[in-house]
């Protein structure tokens, strides 16, 4: 017999779905460039406030969304590799998938923030750095990319493995938020606390907004537009 | 005799080492300035069209907008002479060496450049902002191609 249960909360799939449509969004508007950039720059704080959003929901959201019940260590994978692992969330090497993936979109979020494009664009913290760090870090949130692309590759290789390997299909899940598990397996898990959304949304719009606009009280003299003299 | 002939000889050995690559440098130096003087025209240009719209000021966009043009106008292939993507001016150049076996592809991209520079200034005289922020971004654009294809993400 087998049931279907919840297992992603409302947040963390619109979570999922808004960080992929950006990461796809910001992509494309960084490789064309020209008038592109500047959405580029706005695509890029926005993912900074989804990821501050997942790490706060990493601590206060529903059980499978928490760090401390699906992080990885060693022991854990080697159950999942022998097939002993029997949970619900984020498989023990999906989780390494998952944390790696944070990693890697928060350093080149954190690089681009201060990154320049020697053409007309700088990214909102650009005045709180050097020119030449700004350069260097420009570098890393461009080689940076390959590896975000790689571990996309292998997310989505991954998820296609299960689909027609072991006929598992992870997408709808995504989707509804509920997964068929035998019924001897299923444990619900509880409905979301509203206030603890609130104050995980409160903190990443916060984040966000510092960083968008929050540079001038740090340094309002290098984020004021320059009064241009008639010589 | 033989100890003036070694001083000499000394002289203009230190003497090659020295001005070695200078005309090189020089070469760099002279184009990164170019291109950081046109980027400072691009920043008054994308502030007062872009960023702070309320602030355009017609004449000070169209003067901008002349400076890039005459920039892109000024013959800078001549700034990109052999051994220069080894060379250093105010600091150490980022052109790619295959910029020296793909010159059709660096004339293309340097003609794309020239064109939206001259398109830009004829849009800028006409005040219309909206015409002005579209151009702006080809000029962008012409930048971004060349910076993709032969300049180093990063200092060599």
């Amino acid at each position: 017999m087998s049931v279907a249960i919840q297992v992603w909360d409302l947040p963390l799939r619109i979570f999922h779905w808004l960080l992929a449509l950006a990461v796809l969004s910001a992509v494309v508007t960084g490789e064309i460039g020209g008038s592109l950039i500047d959405w580029h720059g706005r695509i890029g704080v926005l993912i900074l406030g989804l990821l501050v959003f997942r790490l706060v929901w990493g601590f206060v959201g529903t059980s499978h969304a928490r760090f401390t019940n699906f992080f990885p260590t060693p022991a854990k994978i080697k159950a999942y590799l022998k097939g002993h692992w029997k949970g619900h969330g984020h498989n023990p090497l999906g989780a390494l998938s998952v944390l790696a993936l944070l990693a890697v979109l928060f350093t080149l979020v954190g690089a681009g923030l201060f990154a320049n494009d020697d053409i007309a664009f700088e990214g909102p913290l650009f005045p709180l750095v050097s020119k030449s760090l700004s350069d260097k870090l420009s570098a890393i949130h461009y080689y940076g990319f390959n590896v975000l692309a790689v571990l996309l590759f292998l997310h989505i290789a991954a998820i296609v493995f299960y689909a027609k390997v072991k006929k598992h299909n992870l997408v709808i899940p995504m989707i509804t938020g509920r997964k068929i598990v035998p019924k001897d397996q299923a444990i619900e898990v509880s409905k979301f606390g509203i206030r603890r959304f609130v104050v995980a949304l409160s903190i990443s719009v916060f984040v966000a907004w510092g960083v968008e606009s929050g540079v001038q009280y740090l340094s309002p003299a290098k984020a004021a537009p320059a009064v241009v003299q008639s010589w | 005799m033989k100890s003036k002939l070694a001083i000499a000889l000394l002289i203009s050995a230190v003497s090659t080492a020295a001005f070695a690559g200078a005309a090189e440098d020089l070469q760099v130096k002279f184009r990164q300035s170019a291109y950081s003087f046109a980027a400072w025209n691009a920043s008054k240009i994308k502030s007062q069209t872009i960023d702070h719209p309320e602030t355009f000021n017609k004449d000070q966009v169209i003067a901008a907008a002349n400076a890039i043009a005459a920039v892109a106008n000024s013959g800078l292939a001549a700034l990109y002479g052999p051994g220069t993507d080894q060379a250093t001016g105010w600091k150490k150049s980022r052109l790619k060496p295959e910029f020296f076996q793909k010159q059709d592809e660096v004339k293309k991209v340097a003609t794309e450049f020239n064109q939206a520079a001259n398109e830009l200034q004829k849009v800028a005289a006409t005040g219309d902002i909206g015409a002005i922020k579209t151009q702006f971004g080809k000029v962008g654009e012409a930048c971004k191609n060349c910076h993709d294809s032969f300049r180093t993400k990063d200092d060599k």
